[in-house]
């Protein structure tokens, strides 16, 4: 990840830590790290992700 | 006898005369055929639909017919009209450097080109700046030696996309003449290849091309050019070589972008008028992809067209990865947007992202990852190495069906007008009735 901020669970209060995230969209399924909760599993997913890698990955996917 | 049922009334042409008649969809046995009388000459039936694939899902909702089409006599889009324009040709010469067994251009090979300043009086009139994906065609275009004028003019006056289509002849081997085509702007290049071995191109281009089209391939790869490969096919010369072709175009992908099948239709310049043996009609030829591709490409991958009507084209969407291609559409899946009043912008950029090189396909170094379920490789690879397999079943005088035509998002500009593709070529079959020109 680009930011060195540390990311703080606000439910579990533990530090995020980098993991394989699987997503899945029409079928097709992907994976990428990104920071999860050791406790709880909860992932963040940053807007510049949204905005760009989820974007094209569902604009190349969808249908014309 | 096999049970006779009407599936849809809609309107056609007599193949003789041109005459707008009635005609009717009609279910016999597993076929669909187009049937249709002309009170002059007679009772007219063409095969539509072979039963490879469930008629009615592929075809879906339709409209209700017209109570009296003005279509195709006078075609220019009216009320009536269906679609706005995905892609709009505008013909460049009549002249070819070649003479084909089938030629929808039927035209004379010693007419006068039209001037530079003619043709960007008609860019300035029908590109809709930033939008437009304007085709150049022919004849064969690369016969002007100021082609690259004419692109110029093109993306001058705003068109989003250039496209050339070619039979790749004067690209082959001319670095020069790509180079000043790329620097003018061309987008990406559709390039007539009917087969794999030299026999298939004697037959229907009359002479030996397979050499020449490699090397065009080659030097358009050197200008970052993508090409799409079309295929005419034509029973007993090439149906037995689809598989053949896809497997060449995979191979040289990231340069070839696709393959664009052609089913032959029967319009302008023909050997004979034809039977119903010898059409190929749209289930047959996904039925085909699937047997000649050993199942790599099913017919679940192929989508109707959104774009147009689901009876003229296809589309499916793949990544090439090493050995894999991986289909990213899947029927039933991935969502219909049908009907969709921007079908005809989506598509636009649908295809030009895929038929567009990248310059991130220029190298391949530093990969990471190899994995296409990663989320990064795939991005990248999809960006290189994304492969459309599409067809377009053209219209001619035996299955010309208005239902069809309204939906018709490929136009023609000619004289001010944009006209339907297969209304501007739309030609009688018997000799004495002359081809109807606009």
């Amino acid at each position: 990840m680009s930011d060195p901020k540390k990311l703080i669970c606000h439910r579990c209060n533990r530090e995020l830590e980098l993991r394989k995230v699987d997503f899945s969209y029409l079928g097709h399924t992907f994976y990428t790290d990104l920071p999860c909760c050791p406790e709880c599993g909860l992932v963040h997913i940053s807007e510049e992700l949204v905005r760009n890698r989820i974007a094209e990955v569902e604009m190349q996917l969808e249908d014309k | 006898m096999a049970d006779r049922h009407v599936l849809r009334r809609s309107w056609s042409v007599c193949p003789v005369c041109l005459t707008t008649v009635p005609a009717e969809r009609v279910r016999i046995g597993s076929e669909v055929y187009l049937c249709k009388t002309c009170e002059q000459h007679g009772d007219f039936k063409t095969v539509i639909w072979r039963g490879c694939l469930d008629f009615d899902a592929w075809v879906g909702e339709e409209p209700l017919p017209l109570q009296h089409p003005r279509c195709p006599g006078g075609c220019g889009l009216c009320r009536d009209h269906l679609r706005s324009t995905c892609c709009v040709i505008l013909n460049v010469t009549d002249r070819c450097n070649l003479n084909c067994r089938f030629c929808f251009s039927d035209r004379s090979h010693n007419s006068t080109d039209p001037s530079i300043s003619e043709l960007t009086r008609s860019l300035e009139a029908l590109i809709d700046r930033g939008k437009t994906l304007i085709q150049l065609s022919g004849g064969e275009p690369t016969v002007r030696d100021d082609l690259p004028a004419i692109i110029r003019a093109a993306r001058t006056n705003g068109a989003r996309y250039v496209q050339l289509n070619t039979n790749g002849i004067r690209l082959s081997g001319n670095r020069d003449y790509v180079r000043e085509l790329a620097e003018a702007g061309l987008s990406f290049v559709f390039m007539q290849f009917d087969g794999t071995d030299d026999e298939v191109f004697r037959q229907l281009r009359g002479r030996p091309l397979l050499d020449i089209k490699k090397q065009a391939i080659e030097t358009c790869a050197g200008f970052n050019i993508g090409v799409t490969l079309v295929p005419t096919l034509v029973r007993g010369i090439n149906d037995r070589q689809i598989g053949d072709i896809l497997a060449f175009a995979t191979a040289h992908s990231p340069a070839v972008r696709g393959v664009h099948f052609q089913p032959v239709a029967f319009f302008g310049r023909i050997p004979r008028t034809p039977v119903d043996a010898d059409r190929i009609t749209l289930d047959e030829l996904m039925s085909e992809i699937r047997i000649q591709t050993g199942g790599r490409i099913r017919e679940e991958h192929l989508l109707p067209s959104c774009c147009d009507h689901p009876l003229c084209g296809f589309h499916g969407d793949f990544v090439i990865d090493r050995d894999a291609m991986i289909p990213l559409l899947r029927r039933g899946t991935s969502p219909g947007r049908c009907p969709d009043p921007a079908a005809a912008e989506k598509n636009r950029e649908f295809v030009a992202r895929r038929w567009l090189r990248t310059e991130l396909q220029q190298g391949g170094a530093g990969e990471c990852c190899t994995d296409i379920h990663d989320m990064e490789y795939f991005v990248k690879k999809v960006r290189e190495n994304g492969f459309t397999v599409t067809a377009m079943a053209f219209q001619d005088a035996g299955n010309l069906d208005v239902t069809r035509l309204r939906r018709c998002s490929l136009h023609v500009f000619d004289n001010g007008r944009f006209v339907p593709f297969c209304s501007y070529y739309l030609s009688g079959w018997s000799h004495e009735n002359a081809p109807r020109r606009h």
